[in-house]
């Protein structure tokens, strides 16, 4: 099928043509399994992720409850608790943060950039299943009489051979995440394809959202990280069936299956933060009113985060003592510095500002805030002496908590409360947006801060059980009960989009929030089939704020012209 | 798409100054030498930008991008045909299906296997011929 476009005039029209939504249920379930549409692809990729989220943080609550007080409560055997922990992480990082990042940049990219769909749809839709099935694989394991993996989430080798660690459950781990590693990698290839060859006519490569940009390099990421881990994978998947003895320890072979994970691992954590970094881009300038402050050197911060990320691998690796540790410690704080730069740039551009602190402006602050910890506790856990101290304790669980955890759960639902009128034309509720927040600020911060000093007294990670006579106990109470605190969270937004779309008052305007930047607030809500039925003139990288407020526009290119008659210069 | 080439440049540089500091500052202690599997990684990192830096500016070179790269680009400039896009598809999910169940296959026994290529035979010739209408017929 062809699509054509037009030479569209650049006025915002209201209230435009909608395409129908199927109502017969057998129509949306051929729509489900079949659909090419960038957006539902989407939003399937969110609703996905966020059963994941549920699943992985139900793991998690489990853990929790395990170690309320000594003893064996939970779960009756060991093995059972490692499942959780390999499973809650498997799932956290690989099932719901890189679907979800998929989700986003599918959802987004192409209302961005202003184009019809991405670049290849039948191959977007072949990824999202590769990842689906792929994880449905890996968490099947769940089902066999063993269990599920329960090796961590990086199988170590040799524990995570047929040696330590028999069972179906592991290979079914090793072959699932293969499967849906190939998913993230053609859903990365769509991206970089899309965003390079389908951008609209004048949308230049920096006048692109920050967002897209941040999709680019995320995507430029994924294929530099992922096919490591693929072949790392592939790799385990024939020792644990064939025998192949490539990770034998006779052979050196932990050593390198740890070189080979962490070269797709530590890219995989910005992997995860680079798209969220990004929807944080999207939103503090809406709320303060304000062009992003700073535009290149943002777009240079990530280039640089992502390259540092791939130099600095050998971070987790420090206490083999088979890596050189001035090396990767002189590159792990350099990436200080372009992260740095970001948080200069975010703090500049509500400096001035006129803020208005709606739900997903206080779910970015949020991010800022879990995430400016977690970059001192980065900073303390890349200095080789004193990382010797607290590596595989809880400091570290809490550090990457804070960093990672932080980013996407807080970006996520940030970037949900603030694409929902466009994604569905209802627009989430305020008060309960507002609760929402404050349950789960508390809650993570409650559960995961105390986890600090429960690190540094020695209380290591993975550990099943303790001792009353190390004092964990209490600081261990404090966190279980943060934990359940952040879980009760997500019921007030699970009831916001029950209430919104049972009483919400439908969006008519192609911008509700009013100072919305990008292209996604110059079409509908929800947008039509193929996007856009007029697409304004692009002259800036805020054309979708230039065509809602034109007088604006008109100012600053007579400033530019005449830079005397500024006055505030003069 | 001369803005990409120039980034994956830079990059390549980048990639190719870490590998040779990496290669020298971890060959003192190393017992082959060379520590093999950072420095070929990095070695490979500085090929793959290279390749994404020569194939982006020659695709500049050789094709019309439109004007998307235009400071003053019109929206009029790119009217017309915007490529072919499928409307629906059953063939990526027979592929996946095809291609989960071979997965499987290798894990959990063989004989899922058979059934995994199957689905992703039938996947893969749907994929192809979706929209063809024979060879000769236009």
């Amino acid at each position: 099928m062809s699509i054509e476009t037009t030479a569209a005039p650049s006025t915002s029209v209201v209230g435009r043509f909608q395409e129908e939504r199927p109502t017969k249920l057998g129509t949306q379930i051929f729509q489900l399994l079949t659909t090419t549409d960038h957006k539902l692809i989407g939003k399937m990729y969110m609703g996905m992720a966020f059963a994941f989220f549920a699943f992985g943080g139900l793991l998690a609550l489990g853990i929790r409850t395990e170690l309320w007080e000594p003893g064996l409560q939970v779960v009756v055997s060991k093995d059972q608790y490692n499942q959780l922990f390999t499973m809650h992480g498997t799932i956290m990082l690989l099932m719901f943060g890189t679907p979800l990042f998929n989700g986003f940049a599918n959802y987004l990219v192409p209302l961005q950039i202003g184009a019809v769909d991405m670049a290849f749809p039948r191959l977007n839709m072949f990824a999202f299943w590769l990842t689906l099935f792929g994880s449905l694989i890996v968490v099947s394991g769940f089902l066999t009489p063993q269990g599920a993996a329960s090796f961590g989430w990086f199988a170590y080798a040799p524990l995570s051979d047929t040696t330590f660690s028999p069972g179906l459950g592991g290979d079914l781990w090793v072959f699932g995440l293969a499967l849906q590693g190939f998913g993230t990698i053609l859903g990365s290839v769509n991206f970089i394809t899309t965003i390079l060859c389908m951008r609209m006519p004048g949308m230049t490569m920096f006048r692109m959202p920050i967002f897209t940009w941040n999709t680019l390099i995320t995507a430029v990421l994924v294929l530099m990280a992922f096919p490591p881990l693929a072949s790392a994978l592939l790799a385990l998947g024939a020792d644990r069936r064939f025998e192949a003895n490539i990770f034998d320890p006779a052979n050196g072979g932990p050593v390198l299956w740890q070189h080979l994970f962490w070269f797709f691992g530590h890219p995989e954590v910005y992997v995860l933060a680079l798209p969220f970094f990004g929807i944080a881009s999207e939103i503090i300038p809406v709320f303060s009113r304000k062009p992003i402050f700073g535009y290149k050197t943002l777009v240079g911060a990530t280039i640089s985060i992502a390259a540092l990320s791939v130099t600095v691998w050998a971070h987790h690796m420090y206490t083999t003592g088979a890596v050189m540790l001035d090396f990767f410690a002189f590159m792990t704080m350099l990436i200080a510095v372009p992260t740095g730069v970001k948080f200069f740039n975010w703090v500049g551009t509500m400096w001035r500002g006129s803020l208005t602190f709606e739900t997903p402006m206080l779910f970015t602050l949020g991010f800022l805030t879990t995430f400016i910890f977690g970059g001192l506790t980065g900073v303390i856990l890349s200095s080789p002496v004193l990382n010797f101290h607290i590596s595989d304790t809880y400091f570290v669980v809490a550090h990457f908590h804070y960093v990672m955890a932080g980013t996407v759960i807080f970006e996520m639902f940030a970037g949900f409360y603030f694409w929902w009128p466009k994604m569905f034309g209802y627009k989430l509720s305020e008060g309960i947006g507002k609760l929402h927040f404050w349950l789960m600020t508390i809650g993570f911060h409650m559960t995961f801060l105390i986890q600090h000093w429960l690190g540094v007294d020695g209380a290591p990670r993975r550990y099943v059980n303790y001792l009353h006579e190390d004092g964990f106990d209490w600081m261990n109470q404090i966190s279980t009960v943060g934990a359940f605190i952040m879980g009760i969270s997500t019921l007030p937004f699970l009831l916001n989009v029950v209430l919104t779309h049972i009483k919400g008052k439908k969006i008519e305007v192609d911008d509700p929030w009013g100072y919305g930047a990008s292209l996604e607030w110059a079409t509908s809500c929800p947008p039509p089939r193929h996007n856009f039925h007029s697409l304004p003139r692009i002259r800036s990288e805020r054309p979708a704020f230039d065509l809602h407020h034109p007088e604006v526009a008109l100012q600053d290119h007579m400033l530019a012209e005449e830079p005397a008659a500024n006055p505030r210069t003069n | 798409m001369r803005a990409t080439a120039k980034i994956f440049w830079i990059l390549a540089v980048f990639f190719l100054i870490v590998a040779v500091a990496y290669a020298l500052l971890t060959g003192r202690y190393e017992p082959m030498g060379l520590e093999p599997v950072g420095f070929p990684a990095l070695l490979a990192l500085t090929g793959l930008s290279v390749m994404i830096a020569m194939a982006t500016s020659l695709a500049a070179k050789k094709n019309d991008l439109g004007a998307s790269d235009e400071l003053d680009g019109e929206v009029s400039d790119d009217a017309g045909v915007q490529g072919s896009f499928s409307p629906y598809s059953w063939a990526p999910l027979w592929a996946s299906i095809g291609g989960a169940l071979c997965f499987l296959g290798v894990a959990a026994g063989w004989w899922i296997f058979a059934f995994g290529v199957m689905f992703a035979i039938y996947g893969i010739l749907t994929w192809v011929m979706e929209f063809s209408v024979g060879q000769h017929a236009h």
